[in-house]
């Protein structure tokens, strides 16, 4: 098996894009976990896979649509919405802010 | 008093007005309380139980807590949810409950369905109720371990690649994945989304025929369902079919003995019903592992996103080490630069393992194979393998990734630890009545070696 390599700061970047903030022994356990799993993942370039078209759907269902003007029987109500909210003000939910003045 | 009893018999005891739904309640909670603390099988017990109308009609199912169910917590055992009411119904618990079921629990699980030991819990790990130093499975062992300790007569668990069969079969149970596409998935906290198929955990194959046919069907809130007609999956069980069995040594490498032995132990069965074992050649699973890992990696980091904190649970540090990991490769393999080298030369070779099942099940009805390559691992073991234990998954994964159904039933029990063995047999897209109609003969003739019922006495009233 060819092993595979990552750095500390590509762990740091994936770990930004995917909003996960990670401990400094995170980093290094992930990192060696990570480069195990994309070392073995690699065994995929022994089938010959050119002239194979990609899989978009496994039983080939194709174009689901729903009526034009149909009711939306899964909205849920203004309470419903916000029962699991912990912070909110009137009918909205409260983030912190992103921009500064 | 009803000991063991499968699901339909219990209906039918109420239906004659031998017992009331109310008694059924409060036998299995009673038994919940003596067991659970052992077991932790259930996260949420479901106490609300009315007793308003003694001739009402309703049968107790446990399901898994990734379903949303309204007014009932659930956490996919994780913290991010700890405290989420959800404020709809999934359909799979809707249809239960219009068929008149009660929700009589949530089970335990990986948190968010990731492993196969139920120990990535964040509410603690739940004990294979065969040998409570061992993992149930994962990740629906709670709803295995529930059913195998008869804390309930069935259960609902869902499987992306393995979660309802290979705890089935570590529990000693059967376990029922449909193919993709027949159970809806609207309401169920999504894993993998082109792989997700909710499933019932049983004692007997009737019981699984009876709640497929409740659960199955197309869905308007789920643009993946299809509308293939539903059958009535019960009564093909009794229809006396001879079959074309496939099987193949790329699934027995590497396999305990004692499961082997078992394996060939029902070829012979098999063979003497009037079926014919057909050997085949399938693609090595252990390409499926390489397209399962990237395409659920994927789709994970991709699901995972919406949680945020911010309009139900917590943030995004409540996460588990599992979950993170997962997110990571997720994110890796779909990044600027690498979408090509993996998640497309993933999903071509997606179509590689379905082109090699069409190939086969133009020869075959099904295949036979077992369900995991050892029996239930200890607590704690996963961690010595490498990989993670994805491993203890190689046998469903290639099912999986092809979207096809398949169907885990107990064969016997190892003589090295008295642990149950699992078989899986594998059917073409959209053809559940013949692999339950296989299990069921299996069944009648077999007992399943006595696995069940032994099991269930393990936990006296």
């Amino acid at each position: 098996m060819k092993k595979k390599s990552l750095t500390r700061d590509e762990i740091i970047h994936l770990a930004k894009l995917a909003g996960l903030s990670l401990t400094d022994s995170q980093i290094e356990k992930y990192k060696t976990q990570l480069e195990e799993t994309i070392s073995y993942i690699e065994n995929l370039n022994e089938l010959e896979t050119k002239n194979v078209d990609p899989t978009s759907h496994t039983t080939l269902l194709t174009n689901v649509y729903f009526n034009d003007g149909e009711k939306n029987e899964r909205a849920l109500d203004l309470p419903a919405i916000f029962q699991n909210a912990k912070n909110k003000e009137k009918n909205y939910f409260k983030v912190s802010s992103i921009f500064d003045e | 008093m009803f000991l063991g009893q499968p699901l339909l018999s219990i209906l039918e005891l109420i239906k004659k007005k031998e017992v009331s739904s109310k008694e059924v309640f409060d036998y299995f909670l009673k038994r919940i309380e003596k067991y659970n603390p052992k077991l932790n099988a259930y996260l949420t017990v479901n106490r609300s139980y009315k007793s308003d109308r003694s001739d009402k009609i309703e049968m107790p199912v446990a399901v898994k807590d990734n379903f949303c169910t309204k007014g009932i917590r659930t956490t996919a055992s994780s913290k991010v949810l700890e405290n989420f009411i959800p404020p709809y119904e999934s359909t799979v618990t809707r249809r239960l409950i219009d068929a008149g079921a009660f929700i009589l629990g949530k089970t335990n699980m990986d948190a968010w369905a990731h492993g196969s030991s139920t120990e990535t819990s964040d509410f603690g790990p739940t004990k294979n109720p065969w040998d409570l130093a061992r993992c149930p499975g994962g990740s629906s062992g709670g709803s295995a371990a529930a059913v195998s300790s008869y804390l309930v007569p069935a259960a609902i668990g869902s499987e992306t690649a393995g979660s309802i069969r290979q705890p089935a079969a570590w529990s000693g149970v059967i376990g029922l994945k449909p193919t993709y596409g027949r159970v809806s998935r609207y309401g169920l906290i999504a894993m993998g989304s082109s792989l997700d198929c909710p499933g019932p955990l049983t004692l007997t194959t009737e019981d699984a025929a009876f709640i497929l046919k409740i659960i199955a069907g197309k869905d308007k809130f789920d643009a993946t369902t299809v509308s293939n007609k539903v059958p009535d999956y019960v009564s093909l069980l009794k229809k006396k079919r001879k079959f074309i069995i496939g099987i193949t040594d790329e699934y027995l490498n590497g396999v305990d003995e004692e499961i082997k032995n078992a394996f060939y132990q029902l070829v012979k069965i098999l063979e003497k019903l009037g079926h014919r074992i057909k050997k085949i050649k399938l693609l090595s699973p252990k390409y499926s592992i390489s397209v399962y890992t990237i395409i659920q990696r994927a789709e994970v980091s991709s699901n995972l996103a919406k949680f945020d904190g911010i309009r139900y649970g917590n943030d995004r540090t409540f996460f588990g080490s599992e979950a993170k990991r997962r997110i990571m490769l997720g994110t890796y393999v779909l990044s600027y630069g690498y979408y090509d080298a993996y998640y497309k030369k993933a999903q071509k070779v997606r179509t590689l393992i379905i082109e090699d099942f069409k190939k086969v099940f133009q020869k075959v009805d099904m295949i036979l194979a077992p369900t995991t390559p050892i029996p239930a691992l200890k607590l704690g073991e996963f961690e010595k393998y490498p990989f993670f234990g994805e491993m203890m998954d190689v046998l469903n994964e290639p099912a999986a990734i092809a979207g096809i159904c398949a169907i885990n039933f107990p064969f016997g029990l190892t003589k090295k630890d008295n642990l149950p063995i699992g078989l899986q047999l594998m059917g073409r897209w959209f053809e559940e009545e013949n692999i339950l109609n296989l299990t069921y003969q299996i069944e009648k003739e077999t007992d399943f070696l006595g696995v069940i019922r032994k099991g269930v006495k393990n936990y006296p009233d």
